[in-house]
């Protein structure tokens, strides 16, 4: 009697295990992307008809040559849950400046104080800051869209009215 | 008679496609309801603006997909439809936050859930709401992917430039100076120029004279052995050492030409591919934002 129990509910657990879980699907763009999910590398995306149980899970996607994007995700009980992710590609850049004794800083970040410097920087909008004996001296957003030279010039004062 | 069975399960299944479409948005989307219709004509939505408060916040619910399970059949009894589907949009940053959920009216729950965290685009809403229905109706269209896409940013090995640093080095290849001149340099492309074609010219009349130094040699020394004249022996003698000389001369001098016009040819494409068209942005110092300026 207690072994018929006990197998009931086992057999009960494993078939609430099997039911409640999520059916995944993983959409990318760009395609053909590793996807880990809790750190287990569940092939390369799309993909379709993954199984998820319901709960906290942690998605992390990489490709050679985009940033790397981790998602935290609450998964609610569903019959489906649906992903899409875009990743955005990194771009070899080159930031060059002729001024003297000026030190940059990226996003608040990474900080350089050289006249030419190779940066690989996501696509997307950066934040500059310039500094120039400790007082900074410019801030402004600049567009990072392709690979390329960025050079930095400072602002010269009117001739005319001096 | 498979047939027949699997014609009468479609038939129900497209006989069932009936939706309620609850739309959250934070900005108005005025030809929504209008593109769902247009766009998914073998489903039937109705549309409710007044069930608003019901889905706040689904992820703040232990249990979302069976908490609404009463409201959802209450709705689905009310409306005649077997599905409810919860579109919301929220604008953040220059981003479009959009959440989809079709909810199951027979059942009372969650079937189906989508997430999207996107920047916006031209008419980003709508294309993405036709993009989620479009997946659950499986009738995507390419032209909503394709928009899609027309955000991403691109891949640095699909990004074609009309101008490239080998395009530069070819073109100097093929004519001096005419790779300087394609990235726009004039003055570069004219000094190069000007260089191979003065080396040019003179390796060519290095080579002419060194040519006719060899032939008067060779006609001297015929006349030399040919003739028994004391003076026109002397005078052979002289002028066939003097073509000779000069011909040594001018086949060292030929060789260096030919080396300098070679190496400077190649120079001149290096250079070209060096210096070549290669995309740059200038940042001029804009200053300090208003507010991050300290008052004195």
């Amino acid at each position: 009697m207690f072994k018929t129990i006990n197998l009931i509910s086992i057999v009960t657990f494993c078939s609430g295990i099997i039911f409640s879980q999520v059916k995944l699907d993983v959409n990318t763009i760009p395609t053909k992307v590793d996807i880990h999910l809790d750190g287990v590398n569940i092939g390369s995306s799309p993909i379709r008809n993954e199984r998820i149980s319901p709960g906290l899970h942690r998605f992390e996607i990489k490709k050679k040559g985009y940033a790397p994007l981790s998602y935290d995700l609450l998964v609610n009980p569903a019959q489906a849950v649906e992903l899409d992710f875009f990743l955005n590609p990194i771009y070899e850049c080159k930031f060059k400046t002729d001024e003297k004794g000026l030190v940059f800083e990226l996003n608040g970040e990474h900080r350089w104080d050289v006249d030419l410097v190779r940066l690989r920087l996501e696509a997307g909008d950066h934040l500059l800051r310039v500094f120039k004996i400790g007082e900074i001296i410019d801030e402004q957003i600049i567009n990072v869209d392709q690979p390329k030279k960025y050079n930095y010039f400072l602002k010269k004062p009117l001739s005319a009215g001096n | 008679m498979y047939l027949i069975f699997f014609s009468n399960l479609v038939f129900a299944f497209d006989q069932e496609a009936t939706y309620l479409v609850l739309n959250h948005f934070d900005e108005s989307l005025p030809n929504i309801d209008q593109s769902l219709i247009d766009n998914f004509n073998n489903a039937s939505f109705n549309f409710d603006e007044s069930v608003n408060l019901l889905f706040d916040d689904i992820d703040s619910d232990n249990n979302p997909a069976s908490k609404y399970m009463d409201q959802i059949k209450e709705l689905g009894a009310i409306h005649h439809v077997n599905y409810i589907l919860l579109n919301k949009i929220k604008h953040i940053d220059n981003r479009i936050i959009m959440e989809g959920l079709l909810f199951n009216t027979r059942s009372g729950g969650l079937v189906h859930r989508r997430k999207i965290n996107v920047k916006n685009y031209n008419n980003g809403s709508v294309n993405e709401i036709s993009l989620w229905v479009g997946e659950i109706r499986n009738k995507i269209q390419k032209q909503w992917e394709k928009a899609r896409e027309s955000i991403m940013f691109q891949n640095p090995e699909e990004i074609s430039y009309d101008k490239t640093p080998m395009g530069a080095a070819l073109r100097s290849l093929a004519i001096p100076g005419w790779g300087q001149a394609y990235s726009g340099n004039s003055l570069s492309a004219g000094l190069w120029a000007a260089l191979e074609l003065s080396l040019s010219v003179a390796f060519i009349s290095s080579y002419t004279n060194y040519d006719t130094s060899a032939k008067s040699y060779l006609q001297n020394l015929k006349s030399y052995n040919t003739t028994d004249d004391e003076k026109e022996v002397s005078a052979y003698r002289a002028s066939a050492e003097k073509d000779w000389d000069d011909h040594v001369m001018y086949s060292k001098l030929a060789i260096a030409l030919a080396g300098s016009t070679i190496t400077g040819w190649v120079s001149n494409s290096v250079h070209a591919w060096v210096f070549g068209p290669r995309p740059y942005t200038n940042i001029y110092q804009k200053g300090l934002p208003q507010t991050a300026v300290p008052k004195g």
